[in-house]
């Protein structure tokens, strides 16, 4: 299995580059990045041992770039005919969703990773907390994780690679800025603390906050990749739905 | 060999295939014929596993395609209608992409690749971008691309669609050649194709099958002894060309 997922991996992640598209996300992303750094957390006023100025905006960007990586992903399958040639090889059908989710998720990897020169200038110019940074990173990396899981899963539903596009991001929206006191209100009566605790547990900015702030938790790990695991499960049904 | 047992398959309360029962051997080239919406597609995708039927059984070797969609895939060269390819790439990466699917091992890959590419003549456009690829040579890569694991089944949904006449001819004779190791499937309406392909048909009309014959005595029963008279006569078409 592992060989096919990584056959598919392959031939996704490459597709990126055949066309412009990946050098343009590439390009817009670490221009919002660094807008977002220096002009709307006003790097230079803020201590940023942590780098805090560049990653609390980081979901807004990824919101909006994470899902032009997956759009194309099973949609343009459908549009052009392809999904019956991949639908029938010999290989599992958890091996070919499993591929085109990894190539969407390290290419987004790689965006996080061309801003490792920025950490290393402003290393030069004040003393970084590494730790701080290293868990701010992997709540990055788990966001993209869970922002590319979404996409795959909206483009597996999908024959318009545009309008994937938009439920993605629409879908990303709702679910990073949900507040879910409005679905355990009827519960606040029995128990405010286990209410307030539910809300946070399935707050999105609450988890990311955690490891932004350098403080990552089992919870936080556990949130990301359930979320992550139950679309792609979603995107596996949407998947067997269209065999019916 | 492939075993359908009352296989049906229903869109939305509508019947695409009514309780189809037939059973396929090593050899057989056999051509569905029927006229545009007849089942022909449908059935192809139920024998790949790529739709699931709505009630009946299919065994292809001994294997159901749903529950076991793997192992009867691994028997199978399926190129579907219009050979849908990926644009953006080469022919060659193309043929690696669909030769690693198949679990070529890494030894022999290569000599696989370019026995495909060496018996449907693709060497002049191997570097070359599928999008910019004649139709003719689109149906070649995908041909090229279901022949890799050299299939005991290889199905083929309208195979001369959309090509000249020497390139009909050309598929035509590698039918005719592949023949003799595998079952063959096309689909078709196209009866000339029949004619010089096929040496069993089974006539679809409305979703059912109406008649598993060869096409000599599809001919015979036809009132101009030809095989056009035959399938308008048995598909409500009218019978007074």
């Amino acid at each position: 299995m592992l060989k096919n997922t990584l056959t598919i991996f392959t031939k996704e992640f490459m597709s990126y580059f055949r066309t412009p598209t990946a050098y343009i996300i590439i390009a817009v992303y670490l221009v919002l990045s660094m807008f977002a750094t220096f002009y709307s957390s006003n790097f230079f006023m803020n201590n940023n041992i942590g780098l805090t100025s560049f990653f609390t905006y980081q979901p807004e960007i990824l919101i909006i770039l994470i899902p032009a990586l997956t759009m194309k992903l099973w949609s343009d399958e459908r549009r052009s005919g392809t999904i019956e040639f991949i639908l029938t090889q010999p290989i599992s059908y958890t091996s070919i969703i499993l591929g085109k989710f990894l190539a969407a998720f390290a290419f987004g990897c790689l965006l996080l990773v061309l801003t490792l020169p920025f950490d290393l200038y402003v290393s030069a110019l004040i003393s970084l907390d590494s730790t701080m940074i290293l868990s701010a990173y992997l709540g990055t990396i788990l966001s993209i994780m869970f922002l590319t899981a979404i996409g795959c899963m909206i483009s597996a539903f999908n024959t318009n690679s545009v309008l994937a596009y938009l439920f993605s991001v629409f879908m990303g929206w709702i679910l990073i800025s949900i507040n879910f006191d409005f679905l355990l209100q009827p519960w606040m009566n029995l128990s405010e603390n286990l209410s307030v605790k539910l809300t946070q547990s399935l707050n999105f900015y609450h988890h990311y906050q955690d490891m932004i702030m350098g403080e990552p938790g089992l919870d936080n790990l556990m949130y990301f990749c359930t979320l992550s695991v139950l679309a792609l499960w979603i995107n596996r049904i949407a998947i067997d739905y269209k065999k019916q | 060999m492939i075993v359908a047992k009352n296989l049906s398959k229903n869109f939305n309360g509508i019947k695409a295939l009514d309780s189809l029962s037939f059973c396929l051997n090593k050899g057989d080239v056999v051509a569905l014929l029927g006229p545009n919406g007849a089942g022909k597609t449908t059935l192809l995708r139920i024998l790949t596993g790529y739709l699931s039927p709505s009630s009946g059984d299919v065994e292809i070797y001994g294997h159901d395609p749903i529950k076991e969609r793997v192992a009867v895939l691994s028997k199978i060269g399926y190129v579907p209608e219009n050979a849908p390819l990926y644009p953006e790439m080469s022919t060659y990466e193309f043929l690696r992409f669909s030769a690693k699917l198949r679990n070529i091992s890494p030894e022999i890959l290569s000599q696989k690749i370019f026995s495909v590419i060496d018996n449907l003549q693709l060497y002049s456009v191997l570097n070359q971008r599928i999008e910019t690829l004649s139709k003719g040579y689109k149906h070649r890569v995908a041909l090229a691309s279901a022949l890799m694991h050299s299939p005991k089944i290889l199905i083929l949904d309208e195979p001369t669609e959309g090509l000249d006449p020497n390139q009909k001819f050309e598929m035509h004779k590698f039918i005719k050649n592949y023949s003799q190791q595998s079952i063959i499937i096309i689909s078709t309406h196209i009866l000339e194709e029949v004619e010089a392909s096929a040496n069993r048909i089974l006539l679809l009309n409305k979703g059912k099958l109406i008649r598993d014959t060869t096409p000599q005595e599809l001919k015979l029963s036809g009132s101009n002894y030809d095989i056009a008279s035959a399938f308008r006569s048995m598909t409500g078409g009218s019978d007074n060309a």
